[in-house]
Protein backbone atom coordinates (compact mmCIF):
# COMPACT_ATOMS: atom_id res chain seq x y z
CA UNK A 1 0.00 0.00 0.00
CA UNK A 2 1.24 3.44 -0.81
CA UNK A 3 1.70 6.11 1.75
CA UNK A 4 -0.99 8.50 -0.26
CA UNK A 5 -3.71 5.86 -0.28
CA UNK A 6 -3.13 5.52 3.53
CA UNK A 7 -3.77 9.04 3.72
CA UNK A 8 -7.08 9.19 1.86
CA UNK A 9 -8.29 5.95 4.15
CA UNK A 10 -7.41 7.69 7.27
CA UNK A 11 -9.31 10.95 5.56
CA UNK A 12 -12.45 8.79 5.08
CA UNK A 13 -12.19 7.33 8.45
CA UNK A 14 -11.99 10.73 9.98
CA UNK A 15 -15.14 11.63 8.12
CA UNK A 16 -17.07 8.78 8.86
CA UNK A 17 -16.13 9.24 12.43
CA UNK A 18 -17.17 12.98 12.38
CA UNK A 19 -20.27 12.59 10.31
CA UNK A 20 -21.23 9.56 13.00
CA UNK A 21 -20.46 11.93 15.74
CA UNK A 22 -22.62 15.05 14.22
CA UNK A 23 -25.65 12.33 13.47
CA UNK A 24 -25.86 11.15 17.06
CA UNK A 25 -25.33 14.89 18.30
CA UNK A 26 -28.79 16.22 16.01
CA UNK A 27 -30.60 12.69 17.03
CA UNK A 28 -30.04 13.59 20.85
CA UNK A 29 -30.70 17.26 20.24
CA UNK A 30 -34.26 15.84 18.52
CA UNK A 31 -34.61 13.79 20.69
CA UNK A 32 -34.39 16.28 23.64
CA UNK A 33 -36.79 18.70 22.01
CA UNK A 34 -39.24 15.38 21.68
CA UNK A 35 -39.23 14.77 25.05
CA UNK A 36 -39.94 18.69 26.17
CA UNK A 37 -43.02 18.46 23.68
CA UNK A 38 -44.52 15.58 25.42
CA UNK A 39 -43.77 16.77 28.83
CA UNK A 40 -45.28 20.88 27.56
CA UNK A 41 -48.09 18.88 26.85
CA UNK A 42 -48.44 16.45 30.01
CA UNK A 43 -48.54 19.74 31.68
CA UNK A 44 -50.63 21.73 29.25
CA UNK A 45 -53.47 18.97 29.40
CA UNK A 46 -53.25 18.84 33.15
CA UNK A 47 -53.94 22.65 33.58
CA UNK A 48 -57.14 22.37 31.17
CA UNK A 49 -58.43 19.25 32.88
CA UNK A 50 -58.28 21.63 35.67
CA UNK A 51 -59.91 24.23 33.86
CA UNK A 52 -63.05 22.19 33.07
CA UNK A 53 -63.07 20.98 36.46
CA UNK A 54 -63.70 24.89 37.36
CA UNK A 55 -65.74 25.48 34.52
CA UNK A 56 -68.07 22.39 36.36
CA UNK A 57 -67.87 23.65 39.54
CA UNK A 58 -68.88 27.74 38.50
CA UNK A 59 -71.84 25.55 36.86
CA UNK A 60 -72.94 24.29 39.86
CA UNK A 61 -73.53 27.92 41.63
CA UNK A 62 -76.62 27.26 43.04
CA UNK A 63 -77.83 30.91 42.45
CA UNK A 64 -76.60 30.51 38.41
CA UNK A 65 -79.03 30.02 35.42
CA UNK A 66 -79.80 27.16 34.16
CA UNK A 67 -78.99 28.16 30.75
CA UNK A 68 -75.60 29.05 31.65
CA UNK A 69 -75.44 25.81 33.50
CA UNK A 70 -76.25 23.83 30.56
CA UNK A 71 -73.97 25.87 27.97
CA UNK A 72 -70.84 25.35 30.68
CA UNK A 73 -71.86 21.92 31.93
CA UNK A 74 -71.35 20.59 28.21
CA UNK A 75 -68.31 22.66 27.20
CA UNK A 76 -66.36 21.23 30.20
CA UNK A 77 -67.85 17.64 29.86
CA UNK A 78 -67.27 17.63 25.81
CA UNK A 79 -63.75 18.72 26.44
CA UNK A 80 -62.86 16.02 29.05
CA UNK A 81 -64.25 13.57 27.27
CA UNK A 82 -63.33 14.67 23.84
CA UNK A 83 -61.23 11.80 21.70
CA UNK A 84 -57.95 13.23 20.35
CA UNK A 85 -59.76 14.20 16.99
CA UNK A 86 -62.28 16.20 19.29
CA UNK A 87 -60.21 18.02 21.53
CA UNK A 88 -59.34 20.42 19.58
CA UNK A 89 -62.71 21.80 18.88
CA UNK A 90 -64.30 21.35 22.34
CA UNK A 91 -61.26 23.00 23.96
CA UNK A 92 -62.11 26.15 21.90
CA UNK A 93 -65.33 25.61 23.02
CA UNK A 94 -64.71 25.82 26.26
CA UNK A 95 -62.75 29.03 26.51
CA UNK A 96 -65.35 31.27 24.13
CA UNK A 97 -67.85 30.07 27.39
CA UNK A 98 -65.49 30.71 29.74
CA UNK A 99 -64.12 34.30 28.53
CA UNK A 100 -67.71 35.17 27.98
CA UNK A 101 -68.25 34.15 31.84
CA UNK A 102 -65.35 36.65 33.06
CA UNK A 103 -66.56 39.82 30.65
CA UNK A 104 -69.67 39.52 32.58
CA UNK A 105 -68.11 39.15 36.07
CA UNK A 106 -69.83 42.10 37.07
CA UNK A 107 -73.45 40.91 36.09
CA UNK A 108 -72.76 37.13 37.64
CA UNK A 109 -70.92 38.85 40.46
CA UNK A 110 -73.60 38.31 43.16
CA UNK A 111 -74.09 34.14 41.77
CA UNK A 112 -70.47 33.01 41.34
CA UNK A 113 -68.11 33.16 44.52
CA UNK A 114 -64.90 35.48 43.46
CA UNK A 115 -62.49 32.87 44.39
CA UNK A 116 -63.81 30.95 41.74
CA UNK A 117 -63.71 33.57 39.12
CA UNK A 118 -59.96 34.55 40.21
CA UNK A 119 -58.94 30.77 40.27
CA UNK A 120 -60.24 31.11 36.65
CA UNK A 121 -58.24 34.06 35.94
CA UNK A 122 -55.15 32.37 37.11
CA UNK A 123 -55.52 29.12 35.65
CA UNK A 124 -56.67 30.85 32.11
CA UNK A 125 -52.84 32.89 32.71
CA UNK A 126 -51.33 29.60 33.46
CA UNK A 127 -52.42 28.19 30.37
CA UNK A 128 -51.59 30.88 28.35
CA UNK A 129 -48.10 30.09 29.26
CA UNK A 130 -48.43 26.64 28.50
CA UNK A 131 -49.93 26.54 25.67
CA UNK A 132 -46.88 28.74 24.58
CA UNK A 133 -44.03 26.75 25.93
CA UNK A 134 -45.62 24.34 24.17
CA UNK A 135 -46.30 25.71 21.07
CA UNK A 136 -42.87 26.61 20.70
CA UNK A 137 -41.08 23.27 21.26
CA UNK A 138 -43.68 22.07 18.73
CA UNK A 139 -42.38 24.72 16.44
CA UNK A 140 -38.85 23.54 17.23
CA UNK A 141 -38.82 19.63 16.89
CA UNK A 142 -41.15 20.73 12.95
CA UNK A 143 -38.21 22.91 12.08
CA UNK A 144 -35.78 20.66 12.78
CA UNK A 145 -37.44 17.80 11.50
CA UNK A 146 -38.16 19.68 8.36
CA UNK A 147 -33.85 19.39 7.59
CA UNK A 148 -32.54 17.43 4.83
CA UNK A 149 -30.30 15.32 6.94
CA UNK A 150 -32.95 14.63 9.68
CA UNK A 151 -34.80 13.69 6.75
CA UNK A 152 -32.59 11.36 4.90
CA UNK A 153 -30.95 9.82 8.36
CA UNK A 154 -34.52 9.11 9.44
CA UNK A 155 -33.67 10.92 12.89
CA UNK A 156 -36.58 11.15 14.20
CA UNK A 157 -37.33 7.32 13.82
CA UNK A 158 -40.54 6.38 14.30
CA UNK A 159 -41.77 9.34 16.74
CA UNK A 160 -45.07 11.00 15.27
CA UNK A 161 -44.74 14.82 14.03
CA UNK A 162 -46.23 16.90 17.07
CA UNK A 163 -49.57 18.45 16.06
CA UNK A 164 -50.47 22.18 16.20
CA UNK A 165 -54.41 22.40 17.45
CA UNK A 166 -55.97 25.72 16.27
CA UNK A 167 -57.01 25.95 20.15
CA UNK A 168 -53.67 26.93 21.07
CA UNK A 169 -53.84 29.74 18.43
CA UNK A 170 -56.36 30.73 19.76
CA UNK A 171 -55.25 31.16 23.48
CA UNK A 172 -51.64 32.06 22.18
CA UNK B 1 -112.80 26.57 20.98
CA UNK B 2 -113.76 30.00 20.82
CA UNK B 3 -111.72 31.75 23.30
CA UNK B 4 -109.60 33.96 22.41
CA UNK B 5 -106.11 33.01 24.05
CA UNK B 6 -103.21 35.14 25.28
CA UNK B 7 -99.75 32.68 23.54
CA UNK B 8 -96.65 33.55 24.53
CA UNK B 9 -94.34 32.43 22.53
CA UNK B 10 -90.42 32.11 23.30
CA UNK B 11 -87.44 31.99 20.24
CA UNK B 12 -83.87 30.87 21.62
CA UNK B 13 -82.39 32.07 18.43
CA UNK B 14 -81.60 35.47 17.44
CA UNK B 15 -84.47 36.61 15.53
CA UNK B 16 -83.02 38.43 12.68
CA UNK B 17 -80.37 35.59 11.79
CA UNK B 18 -81.96 33.11 9.29
CA UNK B 19 -83.39 29.84 10.47
CA UNK B 20 -85.67 27.02 10.42
CA UNK B 21 -87.23 27.53 14.17
CA UNK B 22 -87.02 31.44 13.67
CA UNK B 23 -89.39 31.12 10.64
CA UNK B 24 -91.85 28.25 12.22
CA UNK B 25 -92.21 30.51 15.01
CA UNK B 26 -93.27 33.95 13.14
CA UNK B 27 -95.35 31.90 10.57
CA UNK B 28 -97.26 30.13 13.44
CA UNK B 29 -97.48 33.65 15.20
CA UNK B 30 -99.09 35.30 11.82
CA UNK B 31 -101.70 32.33 11.56
CA UNK B 32 -102.89 32.71 15.26
CA UNK B 33 -103.07 36.57 15.56
CA UNK B 34 -105.42 36.19 12.08
CA UNK B 35 -107.34 33.82 14.02
CA UNK B 36 -108.20 36.57 16.38
CA UNK B 37 -105.53 35.06 19.35
CA UNK B 38 -102.94 37.87 21.21
CA UNK B 39 -99.59 36.61 20.39
CA UNK B 40 -96.53 38.10 22.16
CA UNK B 41 -93.11 36.26 20.77
CA UNK B 42 -89.94 37.06 22.86
CA UNK B 43 -87.09 36.86 21.11
CA UNK B 44 -82.90 37.90 21.49
CA UNK B 45 -82.87 40.36 18.29
CA UNK B 46 -79.22 41.87 17.10
CA UNK B 47 -80.40 44.56 15.24
CA UNK B 48 -83.79 46.33 16.64
CA UNK B 49 -83.99 48.35 13.86
CA UNK B 50 -84.57 45.20 11.80
CA UNK B 51 -87.78 44.32 13.49
CA UNK B 52 -91.16 45.12 11.86
CA UNK B 53 -93.33 42.49 13.69
CA UNK B 54 -95.23 44.77 16.15
CA UNK B 55 -96.08 41.29 18.37
CA UNK B 56 -92.51 40.60 18.84
CA UNK B 57 -90.61 41.27 22.26
CA UNK B 58 -86.77 41.79 22.39
CA UNK B 59 -84.40 40.30 24.84
CA UNK B 60 -81.50 42.29 23.92
CA UNK B 61 -78.72 40.98 21.92
CA UNK B 62 -77.63 37.28 21.49
CA UNK B 63 -73.80 36.33 22.30
CA UNK B 64 -72.48 33.64 19.33
CA UNK B 65 -71.03 31.17 20.97
CA UNK B 66 -70.04 27.24 19.75
CA UNK B 67 -72.88 24.61 21.63
CA UNK B 68 -72.43 21.21 20.57
CA UNK B 69 -70.58 21.69 17.83
CA UNK B 70 -72.29 24.47 16.19
CA UNK B 71 -72.21 28.34 16.63
CA UNK B 72 -75.61 29.19 17.81
CA UNK B 73 -76.46 32.90 18.75
CA UNK B 74 -78.33 32.49 22.02
CA UNK B 75 -79.39 35.10 25.28
CA UNK B 76 -78.30 33.43 28.58
CA UNK B 77 -77.21 34.89 32.16
CA UNK B 78 -78.85 37.15 34.91
CA UNK B 79 -79.94 39.65 32.43
CA UNK B 80 -81.81 37.14 30.10
CA UNK B 81 -82.92 35.62 33.23
CA UNK B 82 -84.43 38.80 34.48
CA UNK B 83 -85.79 40.08 31.29
CA UNK B 84 -87.36 37.06 30.44
CA UNK B 85 -89.21 37.24 34.07
CA UNK B 86 -90.47 40.54 33.70
CA UNK B 87 -91.86 39.62 30.07
CA UNK B 88 -93.85 36.90 31.85
CA UNK B 89 -95.13 39.22 34.98
CA UNK B 90 -96.18 41.83 32.36
CA UNK B 91 -97.85 39.23 29.50
CA UNK B 92 -100.63 37.61 31.57
CA UNK B 93 -100.24 34.83 29.60
CA UNK B 94 -102.44 31.84 29.23
CA UNK B 95 -100.17 29.78 27.61
CA UNK B 96 -96.26 29.86 26.87
CA UNK B 97 -94.94 27.92 23.88
CA UNK B 98 -91.07 27.02 24.34
CA UNK B 99 -89.30 26.53 20.95
CA UNK B 100 -86.23 24.11 21.58
CA UNK B 101 -86.06 24.48 25.32
CA UNK B 102 -83.19 22.00 25.98
CA UNK B 103 -80.94 24.94 24.20
CA UNK B 104 -79.24 26.74 26.90
CA UNK B 105 -81.58 29.86 25.73
CA UNK B 106 -84.70 32.10 26.41
CA UNK B 107 -87.10 29.05 26.08
CA UNK B 108 -84.80 26.94 29.13
CA UNK B 109 -84.67 30.38 31.05
CA UNK B 110 -88.29 30.68 30.58
CA UNK B 111 -89.53 27.34 31.70
CA UNK B 112 -87.63 28.04 34.56
CA UNK B 113 -89.03 30.88 36.12
CA UNK B 114 -92.53 30.18 35.29
CA UNK B 115 -95.43 27.69 36.64
CA UNK B 116 -98.37 26.74 34.34
CA UNK B 117 -99.69 25.74 30.82
CA UNK B 118 -96.48 25.34 29.37
CA UNK B 119 -95.91 23.52 25.70
CA UNK B 120 -92.32 23.03 24.24
CA UNK B 121 -91.55 22.17 20.49
CA UNK B 122 -88.01 20.18 19.99
CA UNK B 123 -87.30 21.05 16.29
CA UNK B 124 -83.18 19.50 16.33
CA UNK B 125 -82.24 16.04 15.94
CA UNK B 126 -79.01 14.55 16.82
CA UNK B 127 -77.47 11.55 17.53
CA UNK B 128 -76.87 11.16 21.15
CA UNK B 129 -74.52 13.73 23.40
CA UNK B 130 -72.31 11.98 25.18
CA UNK B 131 -72.75 15.23 27.49
CA UNK B 132 -76.21 14.75 27.86
CA UNK B 133 -74.96 12.70 31.36
CA UNK B 134 -73.43 15.93 32.61
CA UNK B 135 -76.82 18.37 31.99
CA UNK B 136 -79.64 15.84 31.73
CA UNK B 137 -79.94 15.70 35.54
CA UNK B 138 -80.45 19.55 35.73
CA UNK B 139 -82.74 19.94 31.55
CA UNK B 140 -84.84 16.82 33.33
CA UNK B 141 -86.64 18.59 36.69
CA UNK B 142 -87.13 21.90 34.15
CA UNK B 143 -87.92 19.83 30.99
CA UNK B 144 -90.69 18.14 33.49
CA UNK B 145 -92.82 21.15 34.49
CA UNK B 146 -93.87 21.15 30.82
CA UNK B 147 -97.19 20.01 29.98
CA UNK B 148 -97.12 18.97 26.31
CA UNK B 149 -94.35 18.62 23.85
CA UNK B 150 -94.24 18.49 20.44
CA UNK B 151 -91.84 16.73 17.78
CA UNK B 152 -91.36 18.39 14.61
CA UNK B 153 -90.38 14.85 12.69
CA UNK B 154 -90.06 11.43 13.52
CA UNK B 155 -86.08 11.97 14.04
CA UNK B 156 -86.54 14.79 16.25
CA UNK B 157 -88.95 12.48 18.94
CA UNK B 158 -86.03 9.89 18.48
CA UNK B 159 -83.99 12.09 19.55
CA UNK B 160 -85.94 14.14 23.03
CA UNK B 161 -86.59 10.33 23.85
CA UNK B 162 -82.52 9.03 23.42
CA UNK B 163 -81.95 12.24 25.55
CA UNK B 164 -84.68 12.67 28.51
CA UNK B 165 -86.51 9.15 28.15
CA UNK B 166 -90.01 11.78 27.47
CA UNK B 167 -92.42 11.23 24.75
CA UNK B 168 -93.81 13.52 22.01
CA UNK B 169 -96.22 14.50 19.92
CA UNK B 170 -95.17 14.74 16.42
CA UNK B 171 -96.53 17.60 14.32
CA UNK B 172 -94.95 18.37 11.41
CA UNK B 173 -93.17 22.38 10.64
CA UNK B 174 -96.08 24.33 8.59
CA UNK B 175 -96.01 25.64 5.13
CA UNK B 176 -98.28 28.33 3.47
CA UNK B 177 -99.26 25.68 0.31
CA UNK B 178 -101.65 28.55 -1.57
CA UNK B 179 -98.94 30.73 -2.38
CA UNK B 180 -96.19 27.81 -3.58
CA UNK B 181 -99.02 26.26 -5.40
CA UNK B 182 -100.29 29.50 -6.95
CA UNK B 183 -96.84 30.90 -7.52
CA UNK B 184 -96.49 31.34 -11.50
CA UNK B 185 -93.45 29.85 -13.10
CA UNK B 186 -90.45 32.25 -14.48
CA UNK B 187 -89.44 31.64 -17.95
CA UNK B 188 -85.71 32.42 -17.39
CA UNK B 189 -85.60 29.27 -15.51
CA UNK B 190 -87.06 27.62 -17.52
CA UNK B 191 -84.98 26.84 -20.31
CA UNK B 192 -83.70 23.50 -20.97
CA UNK B 193 -84.32 20.86 -18.53
CA UNK B 194 -83.75 22.48 -15.73
CA UNK B 195 -82.79 20.49 -12.56
CA UNK B 196 -83.31 23.03 -8.87
CA UNK B 197 -81.25 23.16 -5.96
CA UNK B 198 -81.65 25.17 -2.94
CA UNK B 199 -79.38 25.52 0.33
CA UNK B 200 -76.53 26.39 1.87
CA UNK B 201 -74.21 25.07 -0.91
CA UNK B 202 -70.58 25.83 0.97
CA UNK B 203 -72.09 23.26 3.85
CA UNK B 204 -71.32 19.53 2.99
CA UNK B 205 -73.70 17.82 4.35
CA UNK B 206 -75.65 19.70 1.57
CA UNK B 207 -74.67 16.85 -0.73
CA UNK B 208 -73.68 19.35 -3.31
CA UNK B 209 -70.67 17.48 -4.40
CA UNK B 210 -72.38 14.29 -4.34
CA UNK B 211 -74.90 16.30 -6.92
CA UNK B 212 -71.51 17.55 -9.04
CA UNK B 213 -70.18 14.00 -9.45
CA UNK B 214 -73.77 12.98 -10.88
CA UNK B 215 -74.23 15.88 -13.65
CA UNK B 216 -71.70 15.01 -16.37
CA UNK B 217 -73.48 11.17 -16.60
CA UNK B 218 -77.08 13.14 -16.51
CA UNK B 219 -75.38 15.82 -18.92
CA UNK B 220 -74.39 12.72 -21.41
CA UNK B 221 -78.16 11.67 -21.39
CA UNK B 222 -79.68 14.94 -21.93
CA UNK B 223 -77.32 17.74 -23.49
CA UNK B 224 -79.79 20.30 -22.38
CA UNK B 225 -79.70 19.89 -18.28
CA UNK B 226 -79.24 23.21 -16.43
CA UNK B 227 -78.92 23.35 -13.03
CA UNK B 228 -79.78 26.01 -11.21
CA UNK B 229 -78.31 26.09 -7.29
CA UNK B 230 -80.14 28.87 -5.01
CA UNK B 231 -79.02 29.68 -1.39
CA UNK B 232 -76.44 32.20 0.16
CA UNK B 233 -72.62 31.48 -0.34
CA UNK B 234 -69.37 32.28 -2.06
CA UNK B 235 -70.46 30.70 -5.82
CA UNK B 236 -66.96 31.25 -6.90
CA UNK B 237 -65.32 29.23 -4.22
CA UNK B 238 -67.68 26.23 -5.10
CA UNK B 239 -67.26 26.80 -9.15
CA UNK B 240 -63.33 25.79 -8.78
CA UNK B 241 -64.39 22.46 -8.38
CA UNK B 242 -67.25 22.18 -11.15
CA UNK B 243 -66.42 19.90 -13.85
CA UNK B 244 -65.96 22.39 -17.29
CA UNK B 245 -68.81 21.36 -19.13
CA UNK B 246 -71.23 21.02 -15.93
CA UNK B 247 -69.90 24.75 -14.93
CA UNK B 248 -71.95 25.63 -18.20
CA UNK B 249 -74.64 24.49 -17.57
CA UNK B 250 -74.79 26.27 -13.58
CA UNK B 251 -76.85 29.17 -12.61
CA UNK B 252 -76.07 30.63 -9.19
CA UNK B 253 -79.05 32.73 -8.16
CA UNK B 254 -77.97 33.91 -4.62
CA UNK B 255 -80.78 34.05 -2.30
CA UNK B 256 -84.35 33.66 -2.90
CA UNK B 257 -86.77 35.36 -1.23
CA UNK B 258 -89.84 33.82 -0.43
CA UNK B 259 -91.96 35.35 -3.43
CA UNK B 260 -89.06 34.19 -5.81
CA UNK B 261 -88.77 30.56 -4.23
CA UNK B 262 -92.53 29.46 -4.96
CA UNK B 263 -91.91 30.47 -8.47
CA UNK B 264 -88.59 28.78 -8.60
CA UNK B 265 -90.18 25.41 -7.49
CA UNK B 266 -92.96 26.10 -10.51
CA UNK B 267 -89.95 26.39 -13.02
CA UNK B 268 -87.94 23.87 -12.61
CA UNK B 269 -88.30 20.07 -13.41
CA UNK B 270 -86.87 18.23 -10.94
CA UNK B 271 -86.05 19.67 -7.53
CA UNK B 272 -83.26 17.64 -6.24
CA UNK B 273 -82.19 17.11 -2.25
CA UNK B 274 -79.09 15.48 -2.08
CA UNK B 275 -78.16 16.10 1.99
CA UNK B 276 -75.54 13.62 3.59
CA UNK B 277 -77.35 13.90 7.01
CA UNK B 278 -77.93 16.74 9.71
CA UNK B 279 -81.91 16.95 8.42
CA UNK B 280 -84.47 16.82 11.10
CA UNK B 281 -87.59 17.31 8.90
CA UNK B 282 -86.44 18.67 5.54
CA UNK B 283 -89.26 21.64 5.03
CA UNK B 284 -87.95 22.34 1.68
CA UNK B 285 -89.32 19.07 0.43
CA UNK B 286 -92.39 19.71 1.63
CA UNK B 287 -92.52 23.13 0.03
CA UNK B 288 -91.56 21.48 -3.15
CA UNK B 289 -94.46 19.25 -2.70
CA UNK B 290 -96.96 21.92 -2.25
CA UNK B 291 -95.61 23.53 -5.57
CA UNK B 292 -96.10 20.31 -7.09
CA UNK B 293 -92.86 19.93 -8.23
CA UNK B 294 -91.00 16.30 -8.19
CA UNK B 295 -88.64 15.32 -6.13
CA UNK B 296 -85.35 13.07 -6.20
CA UNK B 297 -83.75 12.93 -2.80
CA UNK B 298 -81.22 11.22 -0.69
CA UNK B 299 -82.43 8.53 1.13
CA UNK B 300 -81.80 10.19 4.87
CA UNK B 301 -84.01 9.34 7.15
CA UNK B 302 -85.60 12.46 7.91
CA UNK B 303 -86.42 12.11 3.61
CA UNK B 304 -87.67 9.00 3.96
CA UNK B 305 -90.08 9.86 6.52
CA UNK B 306 -91.12 12.94 5.07
CA UNK B 307 -91.38 11.18 1.67
CA UNK B 308 -92.73 8.06 3.06
CA UNK B 309 -90.07 5.77 1.71
CA UNK B 310 -90.72 6.91 -1.78
CA UNK B 311 -94.20 7.17 -2.32
CA UNK B 312 -93.63 11.23 -2.87
CA UNK B 313 -90.77 11.44 -4.66
CA UNK B 314 -87.73 9.29 -6.12
CA UNK B 315 -85.16 8.40 -3.21
CA UNK B 316 -81.78 7.55 -3.95
CA UNK B 317 -78.94 5.48 -2.23
CA UNK B 318 -77.31 8.54 -0.21
CA UNK B 319 -73.91 9.66 -1.46
CA UNK B 320 -73.63 7.25 -4.06
CA UNK B 321 -73.54 9.78 -7.72
CA UNK B 322 -74.30 6.89 -9.53
CA UNK B 323 -76.98 5.86 -8.37
CA UNK B 324 -78.68 9.83 -8.28
CA UNK B 325 -77.22 9.65 -12.18
CA UNK B 326 -79.67 6.88 -12.70
CA UNK B 327 -82.54 8.13 -10.89
CA UNK B 328 -82.37 11.51 -12.15
CA UNK B 329 -82.41 10.47 -15.87
CA UNK B 330 -85.14 7.84 -15.09
CA UNK B 331 -86.76 10.22 -14.17
CA UNK B 332 -86.03 13.08 -17.06
CA UNK B 333 -86.83 10.59 -19.31
CA UNK B 334 -90.56 9.54 -18.25
CA UNK B 335 -92.91 12.45 -18.24
CA UNK B 336 -95.90 10.09 -17.04
CA UNK B 337 -94.28 9.46 -13.79
CA UNK B 338 -93.07 13.08 -13.21
CA UNK B 339 -96.60 14.23 -13.20
CA UNK B 340 -97.84 11.32 -11.18
CA UNK B 341 -95.10 12.16 -8.32
CA UNK B 342 -96.41 15.54 -8.91
CA UNK B 343 -99.97 15.19 -8.16
CA UNK B 344 -99.50 12.69 -5.37
CA UNK B 345 -97.05 14.65 -3.77
CA UNK B 346 -99.36 17.75 -4.21
CA UNK B 347 -102.40 16.09 -2.71
CA UNK B 348 -100.26 14.72 0.59
CA UNK B 349 -98.57 18.31 1.05
CA UNK B 350 -101.86 19.46 2.67
CA UNK B 351 -101.16 18.03 5.93
CA UNK B 352 -97.58 20.54 5.89
CA UNK B 353 -100.02 23.19 5.67
CA UNK B 354 -100.51 25.79 8.26
CA UNK B 355 -104.38 25.10 7.84
CA UNK B 356 -103.82 21.76 9.21
CA UNK B 357 -100.41 22.19 11.55
CA UNK B 358 -101.53 25.00 13.40
CA UNK B 359 -104.90 23.62 14.15
CA UNK B 360 -103.03 20.27 15.70
CA UNK B 361 -101.26 22.57 17.77
CA UNK B 362 -103.99 24.57 18.91
CA UNK B 363 -105.33 21.09 20.32
CA UNK B 364 -102.39 20.57 21.99
CA UNK B 365 -102.48 23.96 23.79
CA UNK B 366 -106.27 22.66 24.20
CA UNK B 367 -105.35 19.86 26.10
CA UNK B 368 -102.37 21.69 28.00
CA UNK B 369 -105.39 24.34 29.14
CA UNK B 370 -107.58 22.15 30.96
CA UNK B 371 -107.07 22.85 34.90
CA UNK B 372 -105.07 25.33 34.72
CA UNK B 373 -105.60 29.22 34.82
CA UNK B 374 -102.41 31.32 33.09
CA UNK B 375 -98.78 31.31 33.55
CA UNK B 376 -97.05 32.65 36.51
CA UNK B 377 -93.64 32.88 37.85
CA UNK B 378 -92.51 30.33 39.86
CA UNK B 379 -92.30 30.98 43.24
CA UNK B 380 -89.82 28.42 44.40
CA UNK B 381 -86.62 29.19 41.93
CA UNK B 382 -85.03 28.81 45.09
CA UNK B 383 -85.99 25.08 45.36
CA UNK B 384 -85.13 24.28 42.53
CA UNK B 385 -81.60 25.02 43.34
CA UNK B 386 -81.38 23.49 46.15
CA UNK B 387 -82.34 20.54 44.46
CA UNK B 388 -79.29 20.96 41.90
CA UNK B 389 -77.27 20.71 44.85
CA UNK B 390 -77.69 17.82 46.13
Amino acid sequence: MTNSMLKIVFLVVILALILAWYLSFSATRLDRLHHRVETSWEHLDALLQRRAAIAIEIAHQPDLDPATYVLLASAAFQAREASIVERSEAESSLSQSLSLIQSEADDLGDAITPSLLSELTTISAKIKVAVNIHLEAVNAVKHLRSKLVFRIFRLAGHAPLPLRYSFEDDIA
Amino acid sequence: MNKKLKIGMVCPYGWDTPGGVQIHIKELAEYFINQGHDVSVFAPVTDDSNIQESWLVSAGRPVAIPFNGAVARISFGPLASSRVRQWIANGDFDLLHLHEPAIPSLSLLACWASEGPMVATFHAASPKQKAIYAIGPILEPVLEKLTARIAVSEMARQTLKDHFETEAVVIPNGINSTKLHEAEPNPIWQSGRTIGFIGRFTEPRKGLSVLLEAMPIVAKAFPDVQLLIAGPGDSDEVKKVFPPSIAERTKFLGRLSEEEKASFFKSVEIYIAPNTGGESFGIILAEAMAAGTPIVASDIPAFSDLLVSGEYGALFDSENSKDLAKILIELLRDQNRRQELSARALEYSEKFDWQTVAEQIMSVYELALVGNDGVKLGSENRMWNRRRLQ
